[in-house]
């Protein structure tokens, strides 16, 4: 499928979020573009999954969308009506789940619930979905076609999910913790399933996750978020090796590596993450943060280019790196 | 030295409703010494957390032997299964269900001393409010309900009630799994010092390599029931001895993307097979880079070499990952 | 430890206002209920008679007044409505408990006499009861508390097997609580909850079967006041003396409308508490 569009597959522009009045995604932006793998990290609570459910317009309905616009493909999300959202679901922008089994319909066949990603019927749907079913990695697909489900294991279900959410070449793929429930080995095959599918087909993907090893497997460019907001954004490899933001540098730290020394102490980041209630209209890791200074409690730091695409919201993000990585 | 724990052919085996037995653990036999702490690693249907239940009692073997501390375990009555269990407590995995949320933090920390008798009263509540500021929290929240403490803080009260006997050996299912990246850190770090300071024994199950890499002195590696590799932890790492402790590190993704994607692959074939219906003859040939027509007909047998152990065929010919050295071992 | 909305906090005021009205019922009544009065039959509310006073809901069809005879009524419903939710709790609880606790064959049986009570109709075994003991109060308690039990006991279960399972008790059992203290410290206090739900609609319930128990004849036997033997009077005469269907119909409405709700409220606040995490 040719696309005449030239900008960006998935682009978020300052969405906020609230629940109950309280703003629990706060004017967060990016943009994927075709073939690119974003992986958008945080920790439970910041509002990652939220930011992934409003880009294919299913927030629950304690979720207000108070301001942002959603583009796919240039095409605003939210100015459509809703029977026409729905017609691009599963087929311009598709999403896959943490748990497969309950996200896959228990009283159906694995091949109807591909085919019907298709609109297609008959022996046309068949072979579409045999040939998508190969390309997942799925071994003997013919026998899986008539399988239900519940008699298949969590690796096969994942890549029966993938089938579905790309067989009608979306543009974009929302995969929220994809690989959180499996298992180690089957999480490596499936994560280079993914990227192989994003590269070939020029698939964008939006990758939800709290995993920072994940990200540096398959992410090209990656957004962390914290309370609601977006932190530090670059190109992973620069990210990675040089943090522009306290929290991400924290965070990179606190991790147990295998190149560690073996019970070393770990970095800690003191207090907690906030509740909405309590989110503060200045800088919100400032209670938190080592760096943190007058500034930062009474103003919100911008996301500041740091040069070479990379972006930070701190007034500190000069002095990140004295601390200990 | 009496070891704090010793499986010897531990075997348990769940009767299915279609009549084959679920061999979920299936002859591991392993020992843990006094202030060591052994890592349990492996994936879904291992049977690693099998293992640990049976350790505490909470599940019944079908074969073999576990002593703690001196005491045999398996159909022990339920006297000596009482005194037993005051020389070992464990650790869940999910803190939200670990707490009973109808009763004070105080109390449940304190329950172990109170039910045994040990203490009471005065002498109970400074015992509690010792062992709330060993793991980090103020004595005073003991009067708190576990609904008020964030998921970190209830782990680590989990972890002072399984303190509270001070217990010969301690187990761990999945300790840090269900907590943010951030927590998990502050907890591992609490069980490295309390390591240092109890000398007690731990058993830590886990199916995360760099986890159990932080704080484990040796480690099992385990598969469909069986152990398939044990070895110090340093020697695991630089120098795995099995195909699947190959495959296992090397499937770990790094938070690092210059080492991630410089990695070889290894990527195993196929999905793990049910514990009921395991494969003929060495489990993992089903999906060994390395399979040779002996693996599906021979179960290999367990060569110790040393401090190290391993169950396969062709073990000295798994290509040493040099990719895990550190410099340092652990003081 | 946790702050009652508003609407609940107003709803056990109403119930409570009930409760002590009926409580004191011996001392606040107007008239004696049971003095009868040729001459003031059938009055309408608002009558005063210059010798007895004042009449504010009416005579009944022997004189007796009303309001004394609703109020005496109200300690008879809510005697019966305690006592056989008590009756029913412990036994409808410790056989669900046991089930939950013991499963295998305690389950089993237990499921079973559950099934099996629920397939008998309640008037059949009211008859019954009666055709033994004879009608009354202690009649009335026996039938409704023992052909209630089933339903605690099927929420019993239920909870007990979902809180036996989790790890905090698994946790104590290590620690070495026995039996004894795991079920009376960690079981029941989970399991009260969804427990307390059932007894609120129950009690309610127990309010209206007494009523229509008593309508029928099987109940609380005249001249003893009952909201349901006054309705059953007073049916003959719904044309001449309205107040005497209208005002204890209203009383048994509200008084169960009341409970009813409250036994909805707390549903709601129990549930999404421990939905929560």
């Amino acid at each position: 499928m040719t696309r005449s569009f030239t900008g960006p597959a998935l682009e978020v522009e300052d969405l906020v979020l609230s629940i109950g009045g309280a703003p629990v995604v706060d004017g967060i932006g990016f943009a994927v573009q075709p073939g690119e793998v974003l992986a958008l990290v945080g920790e439970s609570g910041c509002g990652k999954s939220l930011t992934a459910q409003a880009a294919i317009r299913l927030l629950p309905g304690a979720v207000e969308r108070q301001r942002g616009r959603i583009l796919l493909d240039g095409d605003d999300l939210y100015a459509m009506r809703e029977r026409d959202v729905r017609r691009l679901r599963g087929r311009r922008i598709s999403m896959i789940f943490q748990e497969p089994q309950a996200a896959l319909d228990p009283l159906s066949t694995v091949g109807a619930q591909v085919a019907e990603a298709t609109g297609l019927r008959g022996r046309a749907a068949r072979d579409a979905v045999l040939a998508m079913l190969t390309e997942v990695g799925i071994s003997d697909p013919a026998r899986r076609i008539a399988q239900y489900p519940f008699e298949l294991s969590g690796g096969m279900a994942q890549r029966v999910m993938i089938a579905t959410a790309l067989i009608a070449r979306p543009a974009i793929l929302i995969a929220d913790e994809p690989t959180t429930a499996l298992d180690v080995t089957i999480q490596a095959q499936i994560l280079q399933l993914l990227r192989r599918l994003a590269a070939e087909r020029g698939t964008a993907i939006l990758l939800i996750t709290h995993d920072m090893g994940v990200v540096a497997d398959i992410a090209d460019r990656v957004a962390v978020m914290y309370a609601g907001r977006i932190a530090e954004t670059g190109r992973v490899d620069r990210v990675f090796a040089a943090p522009a933001h306290p929290y991400t540098a924290l965070l990179l730290a606190a991790l147990p590596r295998l190149t560690d020394v073996p019970k070393s102490e770990l970095a800690v980041i003191a207090g907690q993450v906030p509740l909405p209630q309590h989110f503060s209209p200045a800088c919100r890791f400032a209670d938190r943060c080592p760096l943190v200074g007058e500034r930062c409690r009474a103003e919100r730091p911008p996301l500041a280019d740091r040069g070479d695409g990379q972006l930070s919201a701190c007034w500190h993000a000069d002095h990140v790196g004295s601390i200990a990585a | 030295m009496t070891a704090a724990l010793t499986l010897t052919d531990l075997a348990v085996h769940y009767p299915a409703r279609n009549g084959l037995p679920v061999r979920a653990v299936d002859g591991v036999s392993l020992h843990v010494a006094p202030g060591e702490t052994l890592g349990l690693v492996g994936e879904s249907g291992c049977g690693k957390s099998t293992i640990a239940r049976a350790v505490v009692g909470l599940q019944a073997a079908t074969r073999g032997s576990v002593v703690v501390d001196g005491t045999e375990i398996v159909g022990a009555d339920r006297q000596t299964l009482h005194r037993a269990r005051a020389r070992m407590q464990m650790v869940f995995q999910d803190p939200a269900t670990s707490l009973n949320p109808r009763m004070t933090v105080g109390e449940a920390v304190g329950e172990p001393l109170l039910v045994r008798s040990l203490v009471r009263g005065g002498a109970l509540r400074e015992q509690v409010g010792m062992l709330l500021a060993e793991v980090g929290l103020p004595p005073e929240h003991a009067a708190r309900y576990p609904h008020q403490f964030s998921g970190g803080q209830r782990q680590r009260i989990v972890i002072a009630r399984a303190l509270a006997l001070r217990p010969a050996l301690l187990v761990c299912d999945e300790p840090v799994s269900a907590l943010d990246v951030s927590v998990r850190a502050q907890i591992l770090n609490l069980l490295v010092t309390l390591q240092r300071s109890h000398a007690m024994a731990t058993l830590f199950v886990s199916h995360d390599l760099a986890v159990v890499r932080h704080v484990c002195d040796r480690i099992a590696v385990m598969y469909l029931g069986r152990l398939v590799e044990l070895a110090p932890r340093d020697a695991l790492f630089a120098a795995p001895r099995h195909p699947y402790t190959r495959a296992l590190l090397l499937a770990v993704p790094e938070p690092d993307p210059v080492r991630q994607r410089a990695k070889p692959r290894v990527l195993l074939v196929g999905e793990i097979p049910s514990p009921a219906y395991p494969p003929p003859g060495c489990r993992f040939h089903t999906r060994c880079p390395m399979a040779r027509p002996v693996c599906a007909i021979e179960e290999p047998a367990w060569r110790q070499a040393g401090e190290s152990g391993v169950a396969c065929h062709f073990a000295d010919e798994v290509s040493p990952s040099s990719h895990y050295q550190s410099e340092a071992s652990a003081p | 430890m946790r702050r009652l909305p508003v609407s609940i906090v107003v709803l056990l005021g109403v119930l409570l206002a009930f409760g002590i009205a009926a409580l004191l019922a011996p001392w606040i009544v107007p008239h004696d209920p049971l003095r009868q009065s040729l001459l003031l039959r059938l009055k309408p509310p608002g009558t005063v008679d210059p010798r007895q006073g004042l009449f504010a809901l009416g005579t009944d069809d022997l004189g007796r007044d009303l309001l004394s005879r609703i109020l005496y009524g109200a300690r008879a419903s809510f005697a019966v409505a305690i006592l056989s939710v008590a009756v029913s709790l412990a036994v409808g609880v410790s056989l669900g408990l046991a089930a939950g606790w013991f499963r295998s064959w305690t389950a089993t049986i237990a499921m079973r006499l559950v099934d099996t009570m629920l397939s008998i109709p309640a008037i059949l075994l009211a008859v019954l009861t009666v055709a033994v003991i004879g009608p009354g109060f202690l009649d009335l308690v026996l039938v409704l508390g023992l052909t209630r039990w089933p339903r605690y006991t099927r929420v019993a279960y239920a909870s007990t097997l979902q809180v036996a399972s989790m790890p905090f008790i698994q946790a104590s059992e290590m620690a070495g609580a026995g039996a004894v203290r795991l079920l009376s410290r960690h079981v029941l206090p989970n399991i009260a909850g969804p427990l307390l739900v059932v007894a609120t609609s129950e009690f309610g319930l127990m309010i209206l079967f007494e009523a229509g128990l008593s309508f029928l004849g099987l109940g609380i036997q005249p001249p003893a006041p009952s909201w349901g033997s006054i309705l059953s009077a007073g049916r003959q005469y719904v044309e001449r003396a309205w107040w005497l269907t209208v005002f204890p119909g209203i009383g048994l409405f509200a008084l169960v409308v009341c409970v009813n709700l409250l036994g909805d409220l707390l549903r709601d606040q129990l549930d999404p508490r421990s939905a929560r995490r």
